[in-house]
């Protein structure tokens, strides 16, 4: 699966999460940040997290993601660094080719 | 979206699976988040995920009429946050003794819990708790009823319309405070009196900022409880939780660990 492809249901996700209406007229790429760009409230991120965890399964480890950051990388965390984080962890094998 | 059904409210629940084996506790940590605009995720950014990392099943839920759960129009006694806490842990499976986690009025959750269900009970740690002493019920009822004035018609209200996020939150605290009975509930709250805590045995860690508008509950918990630990932040307010989370993390997670080193091995 490529990070364009997590890219897509990510942000199928988000809109999902915060509603349509809000989701209008945003453009949610690699580099849009949660906090600052999507005003994703708190409780919202933690029901992506759990939506990503069902989603991809076990091996997307948030809890290891998240217990390495402190609250201001946590706050000011990217859609494209939940995506490389989702990826990293669904291809191993990916680590070896660099 | 995890939820649980109890006392007949739609809780929304998030489990963390313990990491790391063996795992460092054999029971579950609970975290009770505090009052008004807060929710589940204020632990969930901080310290929930440290201490499943470290090796610990974490379970974190939003009070009712809070974050995701069910906000109904009734119901918001300390005696009634106790009864869906314990409701909740049984709709959840747990029925052996939890960590107990509370920030500021989960704090006092957290207390009342311990004394009204001993045996459920290893541990707490009281982050900025609220000690329900004489006069304290009414100065809460005061301060919830002045937020939801400003929230209202003041400049908070007008600050928090800005965004989506923070109007958000808004609706949920002046509906809570407005339309519920959330503060004639946190007006009739029985207070606490030295005896009764004296009888909560179990191991207490109590951290409070120095500069807390509730330091002095520090104070008491500390010349009362049995067994308790306490530790003074300097220069923090009563913001602990998001003002000091590195500090937190290390304390809280150094204190699981020395509660683990009191349970035989073989039980962990």
């Amino acid at each position: 699966m490529t990070d364009d492809q997590i890219l897509a249901e990510v942000r199928a996700l988000i809109i999902e999460i915060i509603g349509g209406e809000y989701a209008l007229g945003l453009d949610i790429g690699m580099d849009t940040a949660f906090e600052t760009d999507l005003e994703l409230e708190s409780i919202e991120f933690v029901t992506l997290a759990t939506r990503l965890g069902e989603r991809y399964g076990e091996r997307v480890d948030f809890v290891g993601f998240l217990a390495a950051k402190d609250l201001d990388e946590i706050i000011g965390l990217t859609v494209g660094e939940v995506v490389r984080h989702v990826s990293s962890c669904r291809t191993p094998e990916g680590a070896l080719d660099g | 979206m995890a939820e649980v059904i109890a006392r007949g409210v739609r809780f929304h629940v998030q489990r963390l699976a313990a990491r790391h084996r063996p795992h460092l506790l054999a029971q579950p940590v609970v975290f009770i988040h505090g009052l008004g605009m807060d929710n589940l995720s204020s632990f969930y950014y901080t310290l929930a995920n440290p201490v499943a990392h470290a090796g610990a099943t974490v379970i974190l839920y939003d009070l009712r009429g809070h974050g995701l759960s069910e906000r109904p129009r009734t119901g918001y006694r300390v005696s009634d946050s106790v009864a869906d806490l314990a409701a909740v842990l049984d709709a959840s499976a747990v029925d052996g003794p939890v960590h107990l986690v509370g920030n500021s009025y989960g704090g006092t959750v957290a207390l009342s819990f311990a004394l009204t269900h001993p045996q459920r009970v290893a541990s707490l740690v009281l982050i900025e708790a609220h000690i329900p002493v004489p006069g304290w019920a009414e100065q809460m009822a005061a301060t919830i009823t002045g937020i939801g004035a400003d929230l209202t018609e003041g400049e908070l209200g007008r600050w928090m319309a800005r965004s989506r996020k923070h109007a958000n939150l808004a609706a949920l605290g002046k509906d809570l405070i407005h339309h519920t009975t959330f503060v004639p509930d946190l007006r009739a709250t029985d207070p606490v009196d030295d005896g009764e805590l004296q009888q909560i045995t179990q191991p207490v860690h109590a951290v409070y900022g120095e500069r807390s508008d509730v330091i002095a509950h520090a104070w008491l918990l500390q010349s009362v409880l049995p067994r308790v630990r306490l530790t003074v932040l300097p220069d923090v307010d009563h913001s602990v939780l998001t003002a000091a989370t590195p500090v937190l993390r290390t304390v809280v997670l150094d204190w699981f660990a020395a509660q683990a080193m009191t349970v035989p091995a073989g039980l962990r």
